[in-house]
């Protein structure tokens, strides 16, 4: 360029002003600010127009009060629930490369009219087969003349019930027709557009994540009659008549053993992760894998194995425990004086009186939790009276096993959104991440590994694994950073923040935006979060340079 | 290698690619499923709602759900915020991350790498780090609970300065030089060479900066409180918590919040695809 180095400046820095100064007023400035008040007692409801107090400059005390203070319960509750929603994000990492490894080579037949001929193949073959689904299935019309009125009327059942059951089958052969053209439909599709299909349909959610699609989900987990418990109403049902036709004990060694399986596959995954150590082969790939994989692993082997255990519990509650006798009850009096629980012996003398020598142990602690002078004695009233309560099997699995609540119930409402966030990421950005990153392999590497006798899965684990691991380092920083901060939107929307669902930037949201506007305890949650992503990129990075030796 | 073997290989391999098929498309009922629901769900009543859960299918097919919900709320007042708001961020933000490209990839000067550093480097704070801050900014500048506040401080991108400045470095510099020596200046070498030559970058972000901005959330929930300038985010929210129980409207009302990004993504996909492995650093 001809023009003098000062004009050049000034040229540059006209192109450059209209974004600097954005940047200044709503990115730089705001970092600097925002260290600042999270440094005071900066609050709205204390300092605004009307009233003139300073804001103080308070020192490390905001992070004191989050870390060990009058806050910090609510600030390690909503840690720990983000973290444990994190638990979505390496299985929707593997899904995310199962997926992409499906869909990295064209699918179907090759050439252009074949993929035609076969779509409309497929296509034709949904639609008869729907109209032959219609016809098996539909009941026809329903019955009216007199003749037919008779026999209904002798079996007991009023035109009404006729009425609902014939309209219910007509629906169902609708349906079951529909699903038949739309696999047709999906099939045609598939073979038509090769991967192209696939892949959009997967990123789909991917797209629409937000509001709208939150209170979608949220209608699906409806508890009673929603469209997902009415899906698992089946296998549940098939898994309780088989519990119920087994002995308890059998199930609790098939938990245990699950649970075992999993820690001796993680315990050997550790051995080979630490051998490889020993050797100076450790690599980035064998890392992130074996971390991944162990995490997943645990999570899943936990899961079932925790479930399998509760089961028999489980179906035996509703009508399992036996009722309280005289002994019992006494015992639970005592002991209740004796806890911490503050209860006043004449409350809890009038809260146990009318049941006189035997108590069903649930209604019992209804009772005593009205009479308990604060909600969250509740548990411990529950444990103590628990203690007395010994189990039968007799009224085993009797209401059988219900279905989760979902996003009204406290143990369920975090795996309900973890569900729903790994069928959102599974065809995402990362999804499509791994497909660029695959084709990037060089098909050389492939072919030598061939030449040498490799099969597919030692294929994957030399030469694609390897590959991908850039990707994959990538990838899980980045949805580290993003979980960390994540579950806003997703609480908001499905549960209001209620049961236990709070995660740190809904408390952050929470302190600053509702209520009482602390600006300053709630820059004070950020830059607590801006630390544990610090240091985890740091840590990242840190086994991420071994990369370079690879 | 015997015939025999050859033939067995790849009737395995051909069983292995049609098993793989049926397992896509398992994966897709399961990725359709909740859209067929929500489409059957839509055009029931809140009375048939959980046999349409079972069945998949409503009793009798009400399209007028899709009129009744403009009258239960002003949805179309949502919609003409969400596109007004996201249409304006994606203009000013286009157009100020190229100007910065422009400045950070084909003008020399200096001071102009540790510049760019800065602006990376902000990229790694988080943005719950900046909410805050922000919210006190837009409180003293006057514009809370107003458009500008929704649109201002959307409307500069370090992302997008990032993602663009790529994209030029990719327009080889002997075409601005050839402009120079057809006495183009700056701005028309900007105008007239780089900008049409990074339209697919220029495309990539727009794309983008909209799709964010229809969707957003935290920042309109937090900025807006007239039901008038509601997004639609926030709109289904709040109809959600005042008619979330009439589920059919609920699902008519968010299935068309969802319709213009499934057109947009049809239509430009390719771009869409292509930015997301390019501009990868967006978390």
């Amino acid at each position: 360029m001809r023009e003098p180095p000062a004009r050049r400046l000034a040229i540059a820095w006209l192109f450059l002003a209209p974004n600097f100064a954005g940047f200044l007023v709503f990115t730089a400035g705001p970092v600097v600010f925002s260290l600042w008040m999270a440094f005071t007692d900066w609050s709205l409801v204390r300092h605004n127009e009307l009233s003139e107090t300073p804001i103080r400059f308070i020192g490390f005390e905001n992070f004191r009060r989050l870390l060990a203070g009058d806050e910090s319960e609510f600030f390690w509750s909503a840690f720990y629930n983000t973290v444990y929603l994190m638990i979505g994000i390496p299985i929707g990492i593997a899904g995310s490369l199962l997926v992409a490894l499906a869909l990295n080579r064209p699918i179907g037949p090759r050439t252009f009219k074949r993929r035609g001929g076969a779509a409309a193949l497929a296509l034709v073959i949904g639609l008869v087969s729907g109209a032959g689904a219609w016809v098996v299935t539909h009941p026809g019309p329903a019955p009216s003349s007199a003749a037919e009125m008779e026999v209904v009327a002798d079996l007991g059942i009023t035109d009404a019930d006729l009425e609902t059951a014939w309209t219910l089958q007509r629906r169902k052969a609708n349906a079951t027709a529909g699903l038949f053209v739309m696999v047709g439909v999906v099939v045609a599709l598939g073979l038509g557009t090769g991967v192209v299909f696939f892949r959009t349909l997967f990123y789909l959610p991917n797209l629409l994540a937000g509001v709208a699609l939150f209170l979608l989900w949220k209608s699906l987990y409806k508890p009673s009659g929603g469209a997902i418990n009415v899906a698992i109403d089946g296998p549940l049902n098939a898994v309780e008549s088989l519990v119920s036709r087994t002995p308890p004990v059998l199930w609790h060694a098939f938990g245990m053993l699950v649970w075992l399986a999993g820690t001796v596959i993680c315990l050997w995954l550790f051995v080979v992760a630490w051998r490889k150590w020993r050797d100076g082969d450790f690599t980035l790939g064998s890392i992130v894998g074996s971390s991944l994989a162990i995490f997943t692993l645990a999570a899943v082997a936990l899961g079932i194995g925790y479930w399998t255990v509760q089961l028999p519990a489980r179906a035996l509650l509703p009508t399992g425990a036996e009722a309280l006798g005289a002994d019992e009850l006494g015992a639970i009096r005592a002991a209740l004086l004796d806890s911490e629980v503050e209860l006043s012996p004449t409350d809890l003398e009038v809260a146990m009186a009318p049941f006189g020598d035997s108590a069903r142990p649930e209604i019992l602690i209804d009772a005593i939790a009205a009479v308990a002078p604060n909600g969250s004695d509740r548990a411990r009233i529950e444990s103590i009276v628990d203690e007395f309560t010994t189990p039968t099997f007799e009224g085993y699995a009797a209401d059988g096993l219900d279905p989760p609540r979902w996003l009204v119930d406290e143990t369920w409402a975090k795996p309900a959104i973890i569900i729903m966030g790994v069928w959102t990421a599974i065809g995402g950005a990362n999804m499509l991440l791994y497909l660029a990153g695959l084709s990037n392999i060089p098909e050389e590497l492939y072919e030598a590994a061939s030449i040498d006798g490799a099969g597919p899965w030692r294929r994957f684990w030399n030469v694609t694994w390897p590959q991908l691991a850039p990707t994959t380092f990538f990838i899980v920083i980045m949805s580290t950073i993003g979980g960390l901060q994540g579950g806003f939107e997703q609480a908001r929307a499905m549960t209001g923040g209620k049961y236990e669902t709070e995660t740190l930037t809904y408390y952050l949201y929470n302190l600053a935006f509702t209520d009482e506007f602390q600006l300053g305890l709630a820059s004070a949650v950020a830059w607590v979060m801006f630390a544990m992503i610090f240091v985890m990129t740091v840590v990242n990075y840190r086994f991420g340079s071994r990369m370079v030796a690879e | 290698m015997t015939n025999a073997t050859t033939t067995r290989m790849n009737a395995k391999a051909a069983a292995g690619r049609i098993a793989l098929f049926v397992v896509l498309v398992g994966l897709s009922m399961s990725f359709l499923f909740p859209f067929l629901w929500q489409v059957a769900a839509s055009l029931t009543t809140n009375a048939d709602i959980d046999l349409v859960s079972r069945t998949f299918w409503p009793e009798r097919i009400r399209w007028s759900n899709y009129l009744e919900v403009f009258d239960r709320v002003p949805l179309a007042k949502y919609f003409f915020n969400s596109v007004l708001i996201a249409g304006w961020v994606t203009i000013l933000q286009v157009l100020t991350s190229a100007m910065a490209a422009y400045a950070f990839s084909r003008i020399e000067w200096p001071g102009r790498e540790k510049v760019f550093l800065l602006y990376l480097a902000t990229m790694m704070i988080p943005g719950a780090v900046l909410m805050t801050p922000n919210f006190a900014i837009v409180l003293k500048l006057g514009m809370y609970n107003s458009y500008s506040g929704l649109i201002i401080p959307a409307a500069f991108s370090a992302f997008g300065t990032f993602l663009l400045r790529q994209f030029m470095l990719t327009v080889p510099r002997s075409l601005d030089e050839a402009a120079t020596l057809d006495g183009a200046g700056h701005w028309l070498t900007f105008w007239e060479v780089i900008l049409p030559l990074t339209r697919p970058g220029l495309i990539t972000l727009a794309i983008f900066a909209f799709i964010g901005n229809y969707s957003s959330f935290f920042w309109p929930l937090i900025l807006i409180k007239d039901e008038t300038l509601r997004t639609l985010p926030i709109g289904l929210l709040a109809f959600s918590d005042d008619y979330g129980t009439d589920i059919p409207l609920l699902m008519a009302a968010s299935l068309l919040a969802m319709l213009p990004l499934v057109v947009l993504f049809v239509l430009l996909q390719k771009y869409l695809v292509r930015g997301i492995q390019l501009g990868a650093v967006k978390g």
